[in-house]
């Protein structure tokens, strides 16, 4: 066991197997044989075959990755401004039993609040443009992060600082060498979570107020009675939170090797 | 047990004259008294502790869990300065941590995103050992604990062991005058207990610096140590101290140990008539079938 290669990819027990197919295929039999059945009109219940029709159209009229292209580029931005500032805060009141003391209420009572519950303000201050959908990640990034940055620097167990003081390790030796590497591990949960849910927290507020975006692009469906592009915006985005999510996961492993035994 | 009798370092340069003139790691400790406040109240752990070890000396100590032995190493290795009386290493009082004084815990304490190599390497930063000469010095320390072959292992890949071993590396690589043993052991089975046991022995043996370990299990603080530190509990109290007149490496069949373990067991079970615990919870008993 002690000579086990490192080069072992941690997950190498569930790499992907056909058998993890079957469930979203069975739904979509399900789905299409409903629609079979004639219980509901063709166009409440739009048939799979459908929804893949103008998924292809779409694609092929460039619509939907522009409306990818602007969803995705909304989560980058806001994603890295809220993230930013989550691990500034929750460095802050993990370090400083002040701004713990000070802060730490105000923020727990405003992470209560869904972040949607803050769109009617939003819009009232900073309008329907880019700026409003980019605050809105970035408030949704910033709770999680600021948390997981919290819980993780004062979860450093005390005996990681007294070998530190042992070998009278200098402090940029004790916050590069053991205080990062040791809240990685937390930070990168919280980032992930984060991150998909501020993707689902965008498609919402894009669902309220947009102009572009998988979740405008629901809307206008909506509107039009367009079942089909209503769906297929729920496929996408249910597709890309899914790629959001094991991409975060697959960089959260890398980093974090040394912890999988 | 005097120190000719000793083989001499292997592999040093001068053998038998280690740093000339210069004290190396004689340990004096002097009307030692430590409290902790519990519950608002003040409770004595380790009471009147006078105790002087000798440079290049092995010393155990044993003693009931409570009795203040692990207090006493946190004092030593100066992670708590918080006490009365005296604790001197070659005459300075010690009040902080230094690199003079190495500790291997219970725990490994090795850090899990470094590998044993990098690990080892942590306890040089602070000092001024040339950067290029310490790939050298960590790897003759990784050979010396017999480690070869896992310098880029991580913790998780080493057994419990191994991973004390790393430890004992990691404290010795800054050359301390005085290190420290906190129930190094404590946490292995019975097998690789007694092989870990034989390498602290061949490794102390190669060092030769002094040795102080907290141990629960006698029959290892006797094969071990040139004196045995029996403490009992309520307040931590030096009982006894036990000479145990072998040389190095030793048998551990020799009637003497057995005699002195049988002697320090009754010690020890003994005082347990302030009905604190159960005697049979006081002591770790190895190898009952030899009883």
């Amino acid at each position: 066991m002690a000579s086990r290669p490192l080069s072992t990819p941690a997950g190498a027990g569930r790499r992907f197997s056909p058998g993890v197919m079957l469930p979203p295929l069975a739904l979509l039999a399900l789905w299409q044989a409903a629609c079979l059945t004639g219980l509901f009109p063709a166009q409440v219940l739009v048939p799979p075959s459908e929804v893949a029709r103008s998924l292809a159209a779409m694609t092929a009229s460039g619509e939907l990755q522009a409306h990818i292209g602007d969803s995705l580029w909304r989560l980058l931005i806001g994603f890295a401004i809220g993230a930013v500032a989550g691990l500034a805060f929750g460095s802050l009141i993990a370090l400083s039993r002040l701004a713990e003391t000070a802060l730490s209420p105000l923020f727990l009572t405003l992470w209560q609040v869904p972040v949607i519950a803050f769109v009617p303000m939003m819009v009232l201050f900073l309008g329907i443009d880019e700026p409003f959908k980019i605050a809105v990640v970035a408030i949704a990034a910033f709770f999680p992060v600021a948390l997981a940055t919290f819980d993780g620097i004062r979860g450093v167990p005390r005996a990681w600082f007294e070998v530190a003081r042992v070998y009278r390790t200098r402090l940029p030796d004790l916050v590069r060498r053991i205080l990062l590497p040791a809240t990685v591990p937390a930070v990168l949960t919280g980032l992930r979570v984060a991150l998909t849910r501020a993707w689902v927290v965008l498609i919402a507020a894009e669902l309220l107020a947009a102009d572009s975006g998988i979740g405008q692009m629901m809307e206008m469906g909506r509107q039009l009675f367009r079942i089909d592009v209503v769906l297929a915006g729920v496929v996408v985005s249910g597709l890309i939170g899914f790629l959001l999510d094991r991409g975060a996961r697959a960089i959260e492993r890398r980093a974090t090797r040394w912890r999988t035994a | 047990m005097s120190a000719d009798t000793r083989p001499a370092r292997p592999g040093q340069d001068h053998p038998g004259q280690n740093h000339p003139g210069k004290e190396r790691g004689a340990l004096s400790i002097a009307g030692l008294n430590k409290s902790f406040v519990i519950g608002g109240r003040p409770r004595r752990v380790l009471e009147d502790i006078n105790l002087t070890v000798r440079p290049g000396e092995f010393v155990s100590i044993v003693g009931a869990s409570g009795c203040g032995k692990s207090t006493l190493l946190r004092l030593i290795v100066g992670l708590d300065a918080d006490y009365a009386g005296d604790v001197r290493l070659d005459g300075q009082r010690i009040s902080t941590t230094s690199l003079d004084r190495g500790i291997v815990f219970q725990d490994h304490r090795l850090f899990p995103w470094m590998t044993l190599e990098q690990n080892i390497e942590l306890a040089l930063l602070n000092t001024d050992t040339p950067k290029e000469r310490r790939a050298q010095i960590v790897a003759d320390h990784i050979a010396l604990v017999n480690l070869k072959g896992f310098e880029k292992a991580y913790p998780h890949q080493l057994s419990g062991g191994m991973a004390q071993r790393a430890a004992i590396a990691r404290a010795l690589v800054t050359e301390p005058k005085l290190l420290l043993l906190d129930e190094p052991l404590g946490a292995l089975d019975a097998l690789t207990r007694v092989h870990v046991q034989n390498e602290i022995q061949r490794i102390w043996m190669t060092q030769r610096s002094t040795m102080v370990m907290v141990t629960h299990d006698v029959e290892e603080a006797l094969y071990l140590g040139d004196r045995v530190v029996v403490m009992s509990p309520n307040p931590g109290r030096i009982r006894r101290i036990v000479e145990v007149d072998l040389p190095h490496p030793r048998d551990r069949r020799s009637p003497l140990l057995h005699r002195l373990k049988d002697e320090i067991l009754a010690e020890l079970t003994s005082g347990a008539g302030q009905g604190e615990e159960e005697p049979t919870n006081l002591v770790h008993l190895p190898n009952r079938e030899e009883r």
